[in-house]
């Protein structure tokens, strides 16, 4: 596909639609939107920037850039779905949504909040926190707060409550997007003009989960309705450590399994292996033996059961259950079951493991300089296998071996995240990575494992090679919303 | 040999690189978005809400635009280093509307250092012959001619001294501890000036005010003018040569004798003096039982609030930090050392307000926003002069959110901050008195110093 890069001619017709403030091609400004780290190492600079506040505005832009065969990336405001997924090649109209933050609606009986796309995660947290102390809103873990809670719904991410109901997006009820051939569609029951938004699958088939992880190559997604939740005082984390990510498969496995009253109450449940607390502390300052991280009874490998219940005897419940089941999964089946024992947390280190939203994910930049996650889903008995040939990686291509994973729906699926931690101003590291990447992609694809975010260049490309059928039908609808293909093209192997 | 704008940006690459773009650094409390606060305040620029995590970037919630915020600078200095944009007045535009404030900084988990990483791009903007912005051309040549950027005649400098009867501490020989007053307080807030100094030999510290004390060169160092701030810090560093110890009233003075001097001076070279700002000497004097206050009855029961100035507060605590992190051996089991630190570093002016609270029956009340989390008062960085209303209209924020927990009185310790909060506080009706820490001490004759011995 050929797209047409914008000129002033293009901008004038932003401004047009937005007003002065609002567009622009200051080449600063459209330089200050790059992003070349955590899930992707390539980004162009826009050719122009524009600020919509309103759905009408996105409609004329994107009808305009269509007829002009100009590239749209829109972006929320944060880390998720925004500067994660930023401008590539060929460049054209980048759409900061950020001016779009309003909390519009909060329903606590049919336990939904309606968002707009610039609503961070830590600004809807203190919202709720402030007025609807009794509710909280599925925020990402890790994610930092600048995040939006629109952008981590599209990717269908990890949050606080994705281990106990189902992946990120499946916490989203309804929404409104407006196509680039002019449409603007709502999904679910606000399909209906006077619906409330409680109904997901609406009038049916469902449109929405088609937009799921399609990291803004189909739309804009200009209003969300998310699931609110209680959020009860009693909470607690349980942590076990052992010295193999197998044992730690299994045992997590055992627990996932006891789908009610156990499972369902621990609304968080991730671990990995202590060089994810070594890379958070920059390389020539922090230990790297193991043994130090032994005497501060941090174990090889690890999970932890963030627990919450109604009551306390419901907690000691959950938490007496997780504890007994450890302890026989060592007596009977675990593989090294002298390592497997519990962790002993400080009341500041739970609290501070209950804090959400949180910044626990950004620091791997301080190893040297520059990180990347790269994530996959795998089903969760296999999660061991991926850990111990992505660390294997790691260190053969001379990389710290920090692996995360987490469970998605008590164990249905694991997320499991290597994060590389890297030196970005290094040429031969950014070389070394994509080399790591592209091997590491190909061994999984046959495992049938898949990316969460794909990667434009190497992920989405090796994965939609295997997936022939599923990429024709893919390309085939988004030509029906999408005629001209200007949709953050390339993004996903798509035009 | 002096650094250039662009050697220190290249030193600085590997921190730039360590952006990844999260956007903590837009608000105060980015790791606490639970934090209880104060709820929701309308004020004179608008609602508040000041709970958990709070839009803290004064030039982002300007303008907007990702470049103005933090994190769009990091990657407009990446882009500089890596070749894909060039200097231009596009660029200039973009970054000098920032306060560097370092609300940023305290933010970053990679604890990357933004305020150096904005002031080297300034410079290397200027070394890369675009032009200032006319304003800041304007002072530049002011103090080019004059020593100060106000205007002000050399031999009129210490004019607020004789007329306070306090002339005979100028050029005091025998004083081994010198006053550094600083431009604001010698030739606009007098009465920063006054109060300090009287403070000074209420106590019976014996300092001198050297005649050829010229502009610390900080509005200089913020824009990116470093030859003439390294002119002006090589006169400075030559006339206060034989003083044992410092001491300053003006935040700004501080840090830029402090942090700045040592850092583009030639490599090695250490100041050849101890360096303290006023409050800190108060405060430890407080500390060692010395000197307490006397009731008053016009401030007995008012609100007073402190406004922590980004110069002596953030910028010193950030200063620890990177220090600290250098010496480092194990920076995990070193990390709560630092904190801890910062910590008492913050606590310094407190120790004062709350010896007044006790004392003297003010009730100290902080603001949402505090140490290192603080809202900036919009003057530094050179805004103030460069972009006056964007100086203001932060000012005012701040303000509104001293009103927001009722404050009589906003006090703070510069003169620069001091002067920007009057302006805001005059323009905006907040309807707060402002007054300096230890200009409240003097103005009220507040001092007990009966067990000084």
């Amino acid at each position: 596909m050929s797209y047409k890069l914008a000129d002033d001619k293009d901008l004038e017709a932003m401004i047009g639609i937005v007003g002065k403030e609002y567009a622009t091609n200051n080449k600063a400004i459209t330089a200050s939107y790059l992003s070349k780290s955590v899930m992707g190492l390539e980004a162009q600079i826009p050719d122009i920037v524009v600020r919509p506040k309103y759905i009408e505005e996105i409609r004329k832009i994107l009808l305009y850039c269509s007829a002009e065969k100009i590239a749209v990336s829109p972006i929320s405001a944060g880390l998720s779905g925004g500067f994660a997924c930023p401008t590539i090649k060929p460049a054209g109209v980048m759409l900061d949504l950020g001016r779009m933050n309003r909390i519009i609606e909060v329903d606590t009986d049919n336990r939904y909040v309606v968002v707009e796309p610039g609503v961070t995660i830590g600004e809807l947290w203190a919202y709720m926190h402030k007025n609807y102390p009794e509710w909280a809103p599925p925020v990402p873990d890790g994610a930092p707060p600048a995040s939006t809670v629109m952008g981590d719904a599209i990717d269908r991410g990890f949050s606080l409550y994705t281990s106990s109901v189902g992946p990120q997006g499946d916490n989203f009820m309804c929404g409104e997007i407006v196509f680039p051939n002019g449409d603007i569609v709502r999904t679910g029951s606000w399909a209906l003009p006077f619906a409330k938004p409680f109904y997901k699958y609406g009038i049916g088939p469902d449109i929405w989960s088609f937009l799921m992880g399609s990291q803004g190559t189909l739309g804009v997604m200009t209003k969300v309705a998310v699931k609110i939740y209680p959020h009860p005082k009693f909470k607690t984390v349980v942590v076990w450590g052992m010295s193999n990510p197998e044992d730690m498969q299994n045992l997590t496995l055992e627990i996932g399994k006891q789908e009610f009253g156990i499972a369902h109450n621990t609304v968080m449940v991730q671990g990995g292996n202590y060089p994810l607390v070594m890379t958070r502390w920059p390389k020539d300052k922090v230990p790297h033996d193991y043994e130090f991280y032994e005497q501060l009874g941090i174990s090889k490998w690890w999970m932890n059961w963030e627990c919450w219940a109604q009551t306390q005897e419901e907690l000691d419940y959950v938490v007496n259950k997780i504890n007994k089941m450890a302890e026989d999964f060592k007596k009977n089946r675990a593989k090294d079951p002298d390592s497997i024992k519990p962790q002993e947390l400080h009341p500041k280190q739970i609290a501070s493991r209950l804090k959400k939203p949180n910044k626990i994910a950004v620091p791997y930049s301080f190893w040297e300089a520059g990180f990347l996650f790269i994530t996959f889903y795998t089903p969760w008995n296999e999660c061991a296998h991926f850990a111990e040939m992505y660390t294997a990686a790691m260190e053969k291509y001379g990389f710290p071996p920090v692996m995360w994973i987490a469970s998605i729906e008590r164990c249905r699926q694991a997320i499991c995240m290597p994060i590389i931690c890297f030196d970005s101003t290094k040429q031969s590291d950014l070389e070394k990575v994509q080399e790591m990447n592209r091997e590491t992609t190909e061994y999984a694809l046959k495992q049938g494992w898949l990316n969460y975010r794909p990667d434009p260049y190497i992920h989405a490309p090796l994965t939609y090679s295997q997936a022939g059928m599923y990429w024709k039908y893919l390309r085939t609808m988004k030509k029906i919303f999408d005629p001209n293909m200007i949709m953050h093209p390339g993004r996903l192997a798509l035009p | 040999m002096a650094k250039t704008g662009m050697e220190r940006l290249k030193e600085l690459e590997k921190e730039i690189y360590k952006c990844i773009h999260c956007k903590a650094c837009r608000f105060a409390y980015s790791g606490e978005p639970s934090r209880e606060g104060i709820g929701e305040f309308t004020g004179k620029q608008g609602t508040v809400l000041y709970e958990g995590m709070v839009d803290a970037c004064p030039a982002g919630i300007e303008y907007g635009w990702e470049a103005f915020w933090n994190a769009g600078k990091m990657w407009i200095a990446r882009s500089i280093l890596s070749g894909d944009l060039e200097f231009s007045e596009e660029v200039r535009d973009v970054i000098m509307p920032c306060i560097t404030c370092g609300q940023c900084s305290s933010q970053c988990e990679n604890k990357i250092p933004t305020v150096d990483i904005i002031e080297s791009l300034r410079a290397a903007c200027v070394e890369a012959g675009i032009p200032m912005i006319e304003k800041h051309q304007l002072v530049d040549k002011l103090v080019k001619q004059l020593n100060n950027p106000y205007g002000g005649k050399a031999e009129e400098r210490f004019k607020w001294a004789k007329d306070a009867g306090l002339g005979k501490y100028i050029n005091n020989k025998n004083a081994k501890i010198g006053y550094y007053v600083g431009c604001t307080a010698s030739y606009r807030q007098v009465e920063v000036a006054i109060a300090t100094a009287k403070i000074f030999e209420q106590l019976g510290v014996d300092f001198t005010l050297i005649e050829d004390e010229v502009c610390c060169g900080s509005p200089f160092f913020r824009v990116g003018a470093v030859d003439t701030a390294q002119e002006l810090m090589n006169k400075n560093l030559e006339s206060f040569k034989n003083m044992e110890e410092v001491l300053f009233s003006c935040a700004g003075c501080y840090r830029t004798f402090t942090i700045d001097y040592p850092k583009w001076m030639t490599n090695g070279d250490k100041l050849p003096f101890k360096t303290m700002h006023a409050f800190e000497f108060l405060s430890n004097l407080i500390k060692e039982g010395k000197i307490k206050f006397k009731p008053n009855k016009e401030l007995k029961g008012k609100v007073v609030t402190y406004h922590d100035p980004c110069h002596t507060g953030r910028h010193f605590a950030h200063e620890m930090e990177q220090s600290m992190i250098k010496k480092s051996k194990n920076l995990m089991m070193d990390m709560r050392k630092i904190d801890n630190m910062i910590e008492e570093w913050f606590d310094i002016p407190r120790v004062i307000l709350r010896k007044l609270e006790e004392d003297v029956g003010i009730k100290f009340i902080e603001m949402y926003r505090i140490k290192n989390n603080s809202m900036c008062c919009g003057a530094g960085g050179g805004v103030r002069a460069g972009y006056p209303d964007f100086s203001l209209r932060t000012a005012s924020l701040r303000c509104d959110e001293a009103n927001a927990v009722g404050a009589d009185i906003l006090t703070t310790e510069c003169p620069f901050c001091w002067r920007n909060l009057t302006d805001a506080n005059e323009l905006y009706n907040h309807g707060m008195q402002v007054m300096g820490l230890l200009e409240m001490i003097s103005k009220y004759k507040l001092l007990d110093i009966s067990n000084l011995k």
